[in-house]
């Protein structure tokens, strides 16, 4: 490493917004050639250094170099000029576009001042098959495409930028096992390149395996950097958090066969999407969906809340035939179902208003009294919800855009806790937050259950079904193909099963 | 901290602090060339004017809350003042106390059949209210063959819209207070209202939160079209009888006035203290310059630019802020 050119460097920079320090006199080096994790929770400022380093915000104090130069991004643009190029947690595609028109947006291919549409096409088929994205058809509108591969389709875009320093800002957290090994292959032959990239990844095991260095943040400032091999898991958790880790997930009671039924789901159809989905889960077990993205669990989650239409098939809640025509009579079950969705910014969340209207919206119809809403008893939940998740928000009449996404997604939680919901239905819930606020998610799923609600749990993360699930249900093209009990959830099994692999000894009876 | 939490609550905020300041300026300004524009007669005639604005943008606020618009106000309008002014003459006596309901009734049929095909059909707002103006239009054309109807306003019209019954006070003024009460209080106390901003902000989040976000739009299309009926009620009261097209002056001031207020074109944010602001200052502003006698080509210049210049205004208060 004799040959370290600094890329990138920030030299005592801060960022106040209005009176907040979100970064405090930092500073970080990022090198030519390097993979550098950036670590820390939500909050921690790692996003702040993004904005600046990619000129979304301008740093309130300090300097900010590149190429040994002193620059001041005003723009997005201005940093792309530069060579610095950032792939965004939130996706930045325009989805009534075609996946080669997202891909040409800054510099579409032109002949005589009109777009040339075929090398525009040959551009995005080349850029798609860089990232191992064959299947995508490049007049694919992007709305139709799931999650994972709008993410490596976002991955593409940024390459087509040709970046001399790539910023990836939770660019793995929506997709599958294998769309992240090939990000890894692609992220390392930009390394053999000369690249240099700033990773930002909540998940360890990812860093572990990528990064040559890493700086942990902890509440706008830096910790330390170090390079790869010189802390322990266990000690970077600690710089992350502040605080000593005992268990990452709680103690599994151990599994039992014979719960009382909650939820019975036979022979349900939609589409193609699902075909003969059954199974049942009891009252007070965490039910894991698993298997590769996109195999149907999310419209399976949808399906039981009544929001897809012409859904075939019959679900039981507590003995009696549920009607799947909205979320109103799911809400009205006998156990009540509560949804928390896959996008907290969209589907979860109104983000301009405040967190006591986020947080009653679903449960109005307790806070009656008359015609109006009684606004005592209103605030008294609000107050107890907030304790009880500990949400940090410095007011609940403030809007809930001036939270962390940790604290946003506790506010979605507990927006459907306050309906006394009897089944939980889970949809990728810690998907970009951080260690601290997951490890709070996980022990109130396991506290819930222990009160006898049922929880179906999808994850993309399989370590994550493993440390909290009862039992897992393997999703494959829209049909269960597995189901795994207690001890059986173990990650080869489950990677094994999600693959569609019938190479697994202990095939359950 | 105090008194941010006072100005909160009663929804001072920056827009509707600007429009209130914009309108000391306008009576300062108008006074200066005239000292007529301060004597409290001319102002409560200006109220009185604005209480028929205001009652037609109660209802456009509740539409543009929900990140909709109805563009068949004009229509609405001419709508409810014809068919209250016509039962009379259908169903004879009854139709005395039965004229205001009727009309009104019927401003909210349309609102309904707005809110149906916005709900359910899923059709832009913008699109088809536009259609059902030119419907309305029809109808009421049919209705009266083309000629200006004959039939006057009964006169309970003619009392709430013209008449000063408590300390010289237009009724008119009581009538727009009332409606207004019932938006503030559905708006800040009721489930209903929540559910409106929510619809505005992200429909998906409150549809699954379990909201019946259709029967939330057709309630609210209903209303506006009920208040734009009722106006057209009081409008016939005030000139005595109906006549075609008597509601095209109203569309853009009510969306102007919502829209000055503070509340967002594109919904989810507004309160009525703001549109309150916006009618009055929609309404000096017509006022002032028609008394100085501006030509109308002028005066349209002036009020257009007003409206942008203040929207203006506006962006870069909230730019500033976030």
């Amino acid at each position: 490493m004799a040959d370290r050119k600094p890329l990138l460097e920030l030299k005592g920079v801060s960022k106040r917004y209005g009176g907040i320090a979100a970064l405090t006199d930092v500073d970080f080096t990022a090198y030519a050639g390097e993979i550098h994790a950036v670590l820390g929770e939500n909050g921690a400022g790692k996003s702040t250094l993004i904005k600046i380093a990619s000129g979304v915000t301008d740093a309130s104090d300090g300097e900010v170099l590149v190429n040994g130069t002193p620059h001041r991004f005003r723009s997005p643009t201005d940093a792309m000029k530069a060579g610095v190029v950032c792939v965004f947690q939130e996706l930045s595609l325009l989805p009534d576009m075609t996946v080669a028109d997202n891909l040409s947006m800054a510099g579409t291919p032109t002949r005589g001042g009109f777009i040339d549409h075929k090398a525009q096409r040959a551009r995005a088929i080349e850029l798609l098959k860089r990232v191992g994205c064959e299947d995508v058809h490049p007049l694919e509108l992007v709305k139709n495409l799931p999650l994972s591969r709008r993410q490596m389709v976002e991955i593409a875009k940024a390459l087509a930028k040709k970046p001399k320093l790539l910023i990836l800002d939770e660019a793995t957290s929506a997709l599958t096992a294998k769309d992240v090994e090939r990000i890894y292959v692609i992220i390392r032959e930009l390394r053999a390149e000369g690249v240099g990239i700033l990773y930002v990844s909540h998940r360890m095991h990812e860093i572990e395996a990528l990064a040559d260095v890493a700086t942990v943040f902890r509440n706008g400032r830096k910790i330390e950097t170090f390079r790869k091999g010189e802390r322990s898991v266990r000690d970077i958790i600690q710089m992350m958090i502040g605080r000593e880790v005992t268990h990452h997930y709680p103690p599994k009671p151990p599994y039992q066969d014979n719960r009382e039924p909650a939820l019975a789901v036979s022979n349900l159809n939609w589409g193609r999407e699902l075909s003969d989905i059954s199974f049942a889960a009891g009252k007070g077990e965490i039910v894991g969906l698993g298997g590769l993205d996109g195999q149907g669990q999310r419209e399976l989650l949808l399906a039981l809340f009544g929001v897809l239409k012409g859904v075939e098939g019959a679900v039981t809640v507590d003995g009696e035939r549920l009607s799947l025509t909205g979320p109103r009579p799911a809400m009205d079950a006998k156990l009540p179902l509560a949804l928390i969705p896959e996008d907290r910014k969209v589907e979860g969340l109104m983000l301009p208003m405040s967190v006591r209207d986020n947080l009653t919206l679903a449960s109005l119809q307790q806070m009656r009294s008359g015609l109006g809403i009684d606004s005592a008893k209103e605030a008294a939940a609000v107050t107890a919800m907030v304790d009880r998740l500990q949400i940090k928000a410095p007011d609940v009449a403030a809007p809930v855009a001036t939270l962390s996404g940790g604290n946003q997604q506790k506010v979605v939680l507990a927006k459907w806790l306050m309906t006394e919901p009897g089944i939980i239905l889970l949809n990728d819930p810690t998907r970009g937050i951080d260690v601290g606020t997951k490890q709070e998610i996980y022990r109130l799923l396991r506290n819930l259950a222990a009160e006898g609600r049922t929880i179906i749990f999808y994850s993309t993360d399989y370590a994550e079904l493993i440390g909290c699930c009862d039992k897992v249900l393997i999703l494959y093209g829209g049909r269960i193909t597995r189901e795994l009990k207690g001890e059986e959830c173990t990650e080869h099994n489950l990677v094994a099963s999600a693959l569609n692999v019938e190479t697994v000894p202990e095939k359950a009876a | 901290m105090m008194a941010k939490g006072m100005t909160q609550r009663i929804g001072l905020d920056m827009p509707v602090m600007i429009a209130f300041g914009c309108i000391i300026l306008l009576l300062l300004a108008g006074s200066l060339y005239s000292r007529e524009f301060l004597s409290p007669d001319y102002l409560l005639q200006q109220l009185q004017v604005g209480a028929f604005l205001g009652i037609i943008a109660s209802g456009a606020m509740m539409v543009i809350l929900l990140g909709h618009i109805d563009l068949s106000i004009p229509w609405t309008v001419t709508l409810g003042a014809m068919m209250a002014t016509a039962l009379g003459g259908w169903i004879g006596e009854p139709g005395v106390w039965l004229a205001i309901p009727f009309g009104i009734s019927c401003g909210a049929l349309i609102g309904v059949l707005n809110g149906l095909g916005v709900a359910y059909l899923r059709l832009p707002s913008m699109i088809f209210t536009l259609g059902m103006n030119a419907v309305v239009q029809g109808l009421m054309v049919l209705h009266t063959g083309g000629f200006a109807p004959q039939d006057h306003a009964t006169d309970a019209m003619h009392f709430l819209a013209v008449k000063r019954t408590i300390f010289g006070i237009p009724n008119a003024l009581f009538v727009w207070a009332l409606v207004g009460i019932i938006v503030i209080l559905i708006l800040r106390r009721t489930a209903f209202g929540r559910a409106v901003y929510a619809i505005g902000n992200r429909e998906s989040v409150a549809y699954l939160s379990g909201i019946n976000t259709n029967g939330v739009l057709i309630g609210c299309f209903a209303f506006c079209g009920a208040c734009a009926a009722f106006a057209g009620v009081l409008l016939a009261g005030y000139s005595t009888k109906a006549y075609q097209a008597m509601g095209d002056a109203y569309l853009l001031p009510a969306i102007a006035a919502v829209v000055l207020g503070g509340t967002n074109i594109l919904g989810g944010r507004g309160n009525y203290l703001g549109t309150i602001a916006g009618v009055i200052l929609i309404t000096l502003l017509q006022s002032i310059l028609s008394v100085m006698q501006m030509p109308e080509a002028g005066r349209q210049v002036i009020y257009g630019a007003v409206i942008i210049s203040m929207l203006l205004l506006y962006g870069r208060g909230a730019r500033t802020r976030s």
